[in-house]
């Protein structure tokens, strides 16, 4: 077909620009404005005086960032936290899967599926004062852990490395064990019934065919969400550690996000140094999902579907 | 699917179905808790430990009679309606009218992706979107809660595979009839894949009905316009030093628990009336980025 003319397309399709418009008008105010906003990390930031207004001090906001005390530890415990988001994170909802898909009667597998999918649709706000709750003094899982022995107390407060962080990816797992499992059931549903059958007449356990059928089958699909949530990793649950942590335990739970909120949003606030961290925050975030990017380019479990 | 039961296989299948009972009770407990003990007495409630399997004390109702005569409360039911149905209908808007856009093939088609990936790739953060909505004048408003909520690049793009899985013949004769663009994507093209809206639908409403976030940035100051997750989170927090007042009212320690239960058990109940969508919409997303 002949190529249009820009005075034909313009013609054709005048309308759909108009549907563009708002579109890109939204996208300018909501995400393109606040990309060029990000010059004020390298102002000296007054909200009086705004952004024309302060005066440009180069990297003085990222110096007296990596300099500081406080980044050294956001950094530690951002990396910690993804690393086992990424690890139990990920795998939780992988072992869920591999037992509900094998679990024997229908009715009381889909009541299980569904109470575990409920977790997800809790706020956060509730998901965190439970946490709140059970951990304190008196909470249920103060209690639980004191039956084997543990000290009572508030867990919350106790800024040993790895409670917190335990908490907090126990939290996520929580939340997103159930939801989560919901494509490696889809994969496993439609492994093909005739390998396992095969396999079952040649004798192989059930234990076996788990590993030798239904894993390698599904590895595609759990590379291609490894990949996706590398991704999304640095963006994912840390708003509910804004909700649960204090300053005690700012030594094992601040981490980049909650030090640009609070560096925003806090009782002493440092504009410009916020918008330097969360600047970083924003460089470590486009280079993961580049990574994802190009990793799950390579992968080609979609064609399974 | 063949399955030998031999001891052995009995044994398993044991196994498995304890293992998911357990999730499945780890799931439900916390909620079940805070449920039965809103529905507790508040003062045999205090010297009760661990769990709360089954009221404690005399069953009441107290802790919501006082939750919904706190004006708070309602204000932050009224918010959180108003912020559900502003921003899934903005998006809804938004990600059809883009959609639709994106799914043509028009001169700017590429621009108009590209545009749209950059969004995905780039962010500005926090701060500098604080400051952008401060200069528009828009902190402190409830637009800016639907602004920064209402849609993603993301939607829109499922948006356009949405109006792109409908059959290439059913436009073509359309638009050899004469039928323009309008016409073209409410009457021919959004009836025959609306169901794949209903994902964007789902998952906007539940964001929006959880989220505190936004809403603690942009109207933090001005309690008349808080959702009623800000709500909670002050009750809660404000609410563990009740006893500390003189001749404490009990009913006071339930307010915690009815509060929360307040604003999610709507949400559980509503939604394995949706879970075939949801489920959909999973497995479709994921294959989509």
């Amino acid at each position: 077909m002949r190529k249009m003319t820009w005075r034909e397309d313009w013609m054709r399709n005048k309308i759909v620009y108009f549907m563009m418009l708002p579109i890109i008008i939204y996208f300018i105010v909501t995400k393109y404005l606040p990309m060029f906003g990000i010059a004020m990390a390298f102002q000296n930031f007054n909200v009086v005086r705004g952004f024309f207004g302060s005066k440009f001090i180069g990297f003085e906001n990222f110096e007296v960032l990596f300099t500081g005390d406080a980044f050294p530890t956001a950094i530690r415990n951002t990396a910690v936290m993804i690393l086992m988001n990424l690890s139990i994170g990920f795998i939780a909802p992988i072992i869920f899967a591999l037992l509900i898909t094998s679990m024997r009667g229908k009715v009381a597998k889909r009541i299980c599926q569904t109470i575990c999918y409920t977790p997800n649709f809790v706020a956060a706000v509730v998901v965190a004062n439970i946490v709140i709750m059970f951990l304190a003094n008196d909470g249920a899982v103060t209690e639980l852990l004191a039956i084997f022995g543990l000290k009572r107390q508030n867990w919350l407060a106790n800024d040993n490395p790895p409670v917190f962080w335990l908490i907090n990816t126990l939290m996520g797992v929580w939340q997103g064990f159930g939801f989560g499992s919901i494509m490696y059931v889809a994969a496993i549903h439609n492994i093909n019934g005739d390998l396992h059958e095969a396999a079952a007449m040649d004798g192989a356990s059930r234990w076996q065919r788990v590993w030798r059928i239904t894993l390698p089958n599904i590895l595609p699909i759990v590379l291609m969400m490894f990949t996706i949530q590398i991704g999304f990793s640095i963006n994912m649950g840390f708003d509910k550690i804004l909700l649960i942590y204090m300053p005690q335990t700012y030594s094992v739970a601040d981490n980049l996000y909650t030090y640009t909120y609070r560096m925003a949003f806090g009782a002493s606030t440092d504009y410009g140094l916020g918008a330097a961290s969360g600047l970083f925050q924003s460089v470590i975030s486009t280079i993961l999902l580049l990574t994802s990017q190009k990793l799950s380019a390579k992968n080609n479990a979609i064609k399974l579907f | 699917m063949v399955e030998k039961t031999g001891p052995a296989g009995y044994a398993a299948d044991v196994i498995i179905t304890v293992f998911v009972f357990v999730a499945a009770f780890i799931c439900i407990i916390p909620i079940w808790h805070v449920l039965m003990s809103s529905i507790s007495d508040g003062f045999s409630l205090l010297s009760h430990k661990g769990l709360t399997i089954l009221p404690v004390g005399k069953i009441t109702l107290n802790g919501y009679k006082m939750i919904f005569s706190d004006s708070n409360v309602i204000t932050g039911y009224l918010n959180t309606i108003f912020y559900v149905v502003a921003t899934v209908g903005c998006g809804f808007l938004l990600n059809v009218v883009g959609g639709y856009a994106l799914s043509r093939d028009t001169k700017l088609t590429k621009f108009f992706s590209f545009f749209l990936l950059i969004t995905m790739l780039f962010n500005g953060g926090l701060i500098p979107a604080y400051m952008i909505f401060d200069m528009l004048h828009l902190t402190g408003s409830r637009w800016a809660i639907v602004l920064t909520e209402a849609t993603m690049a993301v939607n829109i793009l499922i948006g356009a595979a949405a109006f792109r899985s409908v059959p290439k013949e059913t436009v073509e004769s359309a638009t050899i009839d004469g039928c323009g663009h309008t016409r073209l994507m409410l009457q021919i093209m959004f009836p025959q894949c609306k169901s794949l809206f209903m994902i964007t639908v789902l998952n906007s409403f539940v964001g929006s009905w959880n989220s505190w976030l936004t809403a603690s940035i942009y109207v933090a100051g001005d309690r008349s316009k808080w959702p009623i997750q800000l709500i909670i989170n002050e009750l809660v927090s404000a609410n563990r030093n009740f006893l500390e007042t003189q001749n404490p009212n009990y009913d006071r320690n339930l307010i915690q628990y009815a509060v929360i239960i307040a604003a999610t058990l709507p949400i559980i109940v509503a939604f394995p009336f949706f879970q075939k969508q949801l489920e959909a919409g999973v497995i479709r997303g994921a294959v989509k980025e």
